[in-house]
């Protein structure tokens, strides 16, 4: 019998521990609850929504990709490709792309939560119609969001 | 087919029948069925035009300077595409409409403003809209008595009560916004004043972005996720608001991240989860607050510089002060606060307490790295922690303290004038009460 509940609690330890989220993956935003790590703000604009996946397990959620990277800013060690995945999604569809395939639009008065301009597709199509769209805006990839000068340049 | 067509061409030959014809007169009048963009088409600037009550299906678009006004019952129904009325035209007033059935995109409003100036849109309703009021790019504006709600969904997939971008000047009094995402919306805007609005059941009672010079008076947000929501602003003022029942998990009574010059005077503060969070505030003056049955009253978080705190009252919070961060004074030198868990005395008798009141603790530090924490609140171990760390004030946290912490509660001046108004009320039921008694033990003689 104890031996029983014993292989009961290590199969339950098992179990529970087995949770972690090792393929990091990003998880589903719920507006009901989650606010961005960084500036607070309920993310109600799902589609701007971007997430970091650490390997252990952490997911920080932010409602625009500009806290994102500023929250990278903070945390230099999260930078590296192996300590941590960055999401952004697709503003058509809602995919989750990871940040290095994703492109993006950037325009100082498109709208995004916080007014940072930048807003992300999964591939340079969906980028480009988006500034033929807006008649405005330059298309950046990952290399060049990477030099981008984020201000709220108004 | 017939059977399909035949409403429209019913409604194509009632507006044929009743094509109101422009005179010189400037008011004319509007019946159901007909056409009010007809009717703006074929009027002139300054004239008036009068709805009847009734159903009008339409889109409007007002590009001249024109006031429509609608009698009880005078409804616009965008009917699910668009804005329901768009306004290009300045000096234009919209007054006693019912408005409904915006679209649901991106800018789908009730009542859309574009580049126009000096419009009064008072005593409207609109329902069922995605944003209730939009402003963009437009100054002076007045919004008066309008009643907004959004539609039935999830608060992420509605849009705003009253959005303002860029531009500003406008002046807000009396609206009653409810289920919407944010009541009232500042975006990129200057010099607003908002007065006497009430705005619950939504997001944000009224959320900040970028915005400047905006005093928000006499206010009543309740029951949203978070009352005032301020963000990368400068120069805000509330005054006298009422900020209550935001019980959300993530709910703040009035939050500010990133501002400057923030003044919060005479406001009530009462049933959050968090009353008042500073996070990067600079320059705020917090004065005269009722800061009551919170979850937690006040919470500081990272740097804040050069705030003055004074002559608040701290009644009834579940956790006082929750302070992470810097060191910090919570009195300007003058006069502290009133905390009712202070447990030291006035010996000088100038109201003031001898000994500091020391906020914050090393459980609260502990609490902002480990949330789960909160599950020993109270223990006897943490009560124990506690005390030790009152015992060896080296101990502590950042060092966070009132070194003028009143011994009595502010009076604030509204509760004043109410309590001399609740004191005469008995006192003259009293009085009556007496010269009854004397009447009755006076005839009582008479009669024996």
């Amino acid at each position: 019998m104890i031996k029983k509940l014993g292989i009961l609690l290590i199969m339950s330890v098992g179990v529970v521990s087995g949770c972690s989220n090792s393929a990091m993956e990003p998880e589903e935003i719920n507006p009901e609850i989650d606010v961005c790590e960084v500036c607070n703000m309920g993310v109600a604009h799902e589609h701007y929504a971007t997430e970091v996946v650490t390997a252990d397990g952490e997911i920080y959620k932010f409602d625009d990709i500009g806290c994102m990277d500023e929250f990278l800013e903070m945390e230099p060690l999260l930078k590296e490709e192996s300590a941590a995945k960055k999401y952004v999604r697709d503003l058509d569809t809602g995919e989750w792309v990871e940040l290095e395939k994703a492109y993006h639009a950037f325009h100082p008065d498109f709208w995004t939560p916080m007014a940072n301009g930048v807003v992300s597709f999964k591939d340079k199509e969906g980028a480009e119609h988006y500034v033929e769209e807006q008649g405005m805006g330059e298309v950046l990839d990952y290399d060049s969001l990477k030099k981008h000068e984020w201000s709220w340049g108004q | 087919m017939w059977r399909l067509i035949r409403p429209f061409a019913f409604n194509f030959f009632l507006l044929l029948m009743l094509i109101p014809i422009h005179t010189d007169a400037d008011e004319f009048k509007v019946e159901g069925g007909q056409s009010i963009q007809r009717a703006v088409d074929n009027a002139g600037n300054g004239d008036t035009i009068l709805l009847s009550p009734g159903f009008y299906k339409e889109s409007v678009v007002i590009n001249k300077e024109v006031s429509i006004k609608g009698e009880e019952g005078a409804i616009i129904d965008g009917g699910g595409g668009g804005s329901v009325i768009t306004v290009t035209a300045s000096n234009v007033v919209i007054d006693g409409l019912t408005i409904q059935n915006s679209g649901s995109g991106q800018e789908d409003s009730g009542i859309y403003i574009e580049k126009s100036d000096k419009n009064v849109i008072q005593n409207n309703t609109m329902k069922n809209v995605q944003y209730g009021i939009y402003i963009s790019n437009s100054f002076e504006n007045q919004l008066l008595e309008n009643s907004i709600t959004s539609n039935n969904s999830h608060f992420s997939n509605r849009g705003n009560g009253i959005h303002m971008f860029k531009g500003g000047g406008h002046y807000l009094k009396g609206n009653e916004i409810a289920n919407v995402q944010d009541g009232i919306y500042f975006d990129f805007t200057k010099d607003i004043k908002v007065s006497e609005n009430h705005v619950s059941e939504s997001r944000y009672g009224m959320h900040f972005m970028f915005s400047e010079r905006i005093l928000a008076e006499r206010n009543h947000v309740e029951k949203n996720v978070t009352g005032f929501m301020v963000m990368d602003s400068a120069h805000i003022d509330f005054r006298e608001n009422r900020v209550t029942d935001h019980f959300h998990f993530r709910g703040y009574g009035i939050l500010i991240y990133e501002t400057k010059n923030v003044q919060v005077e005479g406001n009530e503060i009462l049933r959050n989860s968090t009353g008042l969070s500073l996070e990067y505030g600079v320059d705020t003056l917090i004065n005269r607050n009722q800061i009551a049955a919170n979850q937690v009253g006040l919470e500081f978080m990272g740097k804040n510089e050069n705030n003055t705190f004074s002559e608040n009252n701290f009644i009834g919070n579940v956790v006082q002060s929750k302070i992470s961060g810097e060191d910090m004074r919570l009195d300007d030198g003058m006069k502290g606060n009133y905390w009712d868990d202070y447990s030291s005395f006035d010996l000088s008798g100038d109201g003031v307490g001898e000994e500091a009141y020391k906020a914050g603790s090393l459980y609260d530090r502990l609490l902002r790295k480990q949330p789960y924490w909160q599950f020993f609140f109270e223990s006897p171990s943490i009560k124990l922690w506690t005390k030790a760390e009152a015992l060896f004030p080296s101990f502590g946290a950042a060092d966070v303290y009132d070194a003028r912490p009143l011994v009595e509660p502010v009076t604030m001046l509204r509760e004043a004038e109410q309590r001399s108004k609740d004191r005469m009320v008995p006192g003259v039921i009293g009085i009556l009460f007496i010269l009854f008694s004397i009447f009755v033990i006076v005839k009582g003689r008479k009669l024996r």
